[in-house]
């Protein structure tokens, strides 16, 4: 077991290091001058060629790469030309808020959408199961900025339910900052007035960020309940006189999740991006946000930190999954 | 209340249609079956023609739709078991009849323990009234009666840690921990080695033995069958066709179908060209035949044989559903008993 793990935090590398280079190429053939860019739009020409020697912006694509590779093993994500602060600053300021949004996004998802694929196969072709499909082909078919601007006009603005956007009101106090992540930070500061505010404004964004991945885990949960359900070692156990509830919940279903959990690991990625677009709907000052506009101005260093840590948590998911896996299947556990 | 006279199960004119986008399918018509206490009986007859559709259906596993039974009854120690409920069947299933089938590899659950499966299955057959403890006792005991090398280990083992005869004496373990008043096993040797056959049949006729089970075997192995059972039933197509004493089957098989299941078994001393075999194919059991369903492929066929065919005794306890034996004659016999 531990070596598996050790063995893919290598290849976690090895993908970071791919990533890097895809990232660092698209970013390096845009258009766009990052000096100009760096020095303002009012620089005289030798100001910005000083920028551009300062900054090493003179030098082969390839040198930048390892100047900036070199950089990242110091754990320097380098400096916003737009702002001039610190990314690795910015990072740590947006990153937990867009953790905070896609954890409470992906539980959504994946509380709602077990039970619900499960219930679906249970009542195969009847009035409940073509309700459930019918929420998992919306959540497929509707996109994730227009679902957002719809719950934001329903919910938010006719019924005045949520709020708008914004990870808190103008007048709530912040917790003190320990993980960032306010509703974590309001509990432990023994707030839970504020921890519920947090919560209650990440609803509206995490719906929006949630129903494709929902829709996601009920199809494929229900057809692998179905699919279980027909087989062998579930007639043995009712031939054993062993209840219905026991043989759903228990023999179908942790055979049934093996799939299903690999589709909200790859669900997860697709969060991560979306929280780009979601972000933005919501006004959420996370890093989707962050990245946006960043992408907006060309400001190479943030876009490529953004990437470089999506991917990250994206590979630590899957790993995480995988590690799942094993604990929940004992064949799978004895090959690793 | 039971005495020896109540038959352990008594199937009678027990028909079950399936209803299908092409019409509705014929798959068992009118059986009779009775198994006295103590009784091993085999039915046999090849795949499709029922066999495994009739013993399910009775204890309500098959699902329905599109499964329609449309007569008959099932009688379990006098008790009707047609039309209780999923509750009061699942009472019956497990604790008063047990099953055990074809492939060891595919009826035990991949991703839990053995022992978790047994102490499962256990306390569903008590009815939820057994402990935990108790179960486990009882598993690891059945584990031993099953000749399961190294019990307490095995207990703890996967499914895929054990090989297909053991996981077999497992599912054996299964079925029989509650004592059953009947076995059903529905071909539990097909899908094993020739050489583990023949140990999980030496078990079988031993248990047998040992707890006076009574037992139905389903196979389409005369020989599996003569290893293990005193009685047979022949099956063709959803019907009976058959049903007399073992020996009856091997030294007077009265039905055109029987004999050309025997003449298809190969002689292990005498060198053939080319294996026995009944030529055409089944009826479409969408549109049956009214008659005797195996006309169309018997050489012996004739005009009565269009016409619905009863039951005549040709011998002791031996019974035949074809027009080649006279009805009179078997009221002579039946008389004489």
């Amino acid at each position: 077991m531990l070596r598996l793990i050790l063995k893919r935090l290598g290849l976690m590398i090895v993908m970071l290091l791919g990533l890097a280079v895809i990232t660092f190429t698209i970013a390096n053939v845009a258009p766009g001058d990052p000096a100009r860019l760096a020095a303002g739009p009012d620089a005289s020409q030798e100001m910005v060629e000083q920028v551009r020697a300062e900054r090493g912006f003179d030098k082969p694509v390839p040198v930048r790469f390892f100047i900036y590779l070199g950089q990242l093993a110091r754990g320097d994500l380098g400096t916003s030309v737009y702002t001039g602060r610190e990314v690795a600053r910015d990072i740590a300021q947006f990153l937990p808020a867009t953790l905070e949004l896609v954890l409470f996004s992906i539980t959504i998802a994946v509380v709602f959408g077990i039970p619900l694929g499960v219930l679906a196969a249970v009542w195969q072709n009847k009035a409940g199961d073509h309700g459930i499909r019918l929420l998992a082909v919306s959540g497929a078919a509707l996109p994730m900025f227009w679902l957002g601007l719809m719950l934001q006009w329903y919910l938010a603005l006719e019924l005045d339910l949520f709020p708008l956007g914004g990870r808190l009101g103008v007048f709530d106090d912040v917790p003190p900052k320990i993980t960032g992540m306010i509703t974590i930070d309001a509990l432990l500061d023994g707030d839970p007035g504020t921890a519920f505010t947090a919560l209650w404004h990440m609803v509206l964004p995490a719906l929006a960020l949630s129903l494709p991945a929902l829709a996601a885990i009920i199809r494929v949960n229900r057809a692998e309940m179905l699919e279980v359900l027909g087989r062998d070692y579930v007639t043995n156990a009712r031939a054993q006189g062993i209840g219905p509830f026991r043989i759903i919940a228990a023999y179908a279903l942790k055979n049934a999740i093996l799939p299903t959990l690999a589709m909200i690991g790859l669900r997860f990625g697709w969060m991560l991006g979306g929280t780009v677009l979601v972000e933005g709907v919501f006004d959420f000052p996370g890093v989707g946000l962050y990245a946006a506009k960043a992408a907006v101005s060309s400001d190479f260093e943030p876009i490529m930190a953004v990437t470089l840590i999506l991917g990250a948590a994206f590979m630590v998911t899957n790993l995480l999954i995988d590690l799942a896996y094993a604990l929940l299947d004992p064949r799978v556990r004895n090959q690793i | 209340m039971t005495d020896s006279s109540t038959p352990t199960l008594e199937i009678r004119d027990f028909s079950l249609v399936f209803d299908t986008f092409d019409g509705t399918y014929h798959a068992i018509d009118k059986v009779n079956l009775t198994l006295r206490p103590g009784e091993a009986m085999g039915l046999v007859g090849e795949t499709g023609c029922g066999k495994s559709v009739l013993t399910r259906a009775a204890f309500g596993l098959v699902p329905t739709p599109p499964a329609r039974i449309t007569s008959g009854s099932v009688t379990l120690e006098g008790r009707e078991l047609l039309g209780l409920s999923d509750r009061a069947l699942r009472g019956v299933r497990g604790k008063d009849v047990a099953m055990i089938f074809q492939d060891p590899m595919t009826y035990l659950n991949p991703v839990f323990r053995i022992g978790t499966q047994l102490v499962d299955a256990i306390r569903a057959q008590s009815g939820g009234k057994a402990s935990k403890a108790e179960a486990r006792a009882l598993a690891l005991e059945m584990l031993d009666k099953v000749h399961l090398p190294n019990p307490e280990r095995q207990f703890r083992s996967y499914p895929h840690e054990l090989s297909g005869g053991m996981r077999q004496r497992v599912l054996i373990a299964m079925a029989l921990a509650a004592k059953p008043k009947l076995l059903i096993a529905d071909e539990p040797t097909t899908a094993l080695d020739v050489t583990i056959q023949a140990q999980i049949l030496d078990l079988m006729a031993e248990l047998v033995e040992d707890m006076g089970l009574t037992m139905i075997m389903i196979s389409h192995d005369l020989g599996v069958v003569a290893q293990v059972c005193s009685r047979v039933a022949v099956m063709y197509a959803g019907k009976i066709v058959e049903d007399a004493p073992i020996r009856q089957i091997f030294d007077a098989p009265s039905h055109p179908y029987t004999q050309g299941l025997l003449a298809a078994l190969p002689h292990p001393f005498k060198p053939v060209d080319k294996l026995a075999s009944i030529p055409g194919s089944l009826p479409d059991l969408l549109n049956p035949p009214e008659g005797c369903r195996f006309a169309a492929r018997c050489a012996k066929a004739h005009a009565a044989c269009a016409a619905p065919v009863d039951f005549r005794t040709v011998g002791p306890g031996h019974e035949v559903a074809c027009t080649l034996y006279d009805l009179a004659e078997t009221k002579e016999l039946a008389h004489e008993h």
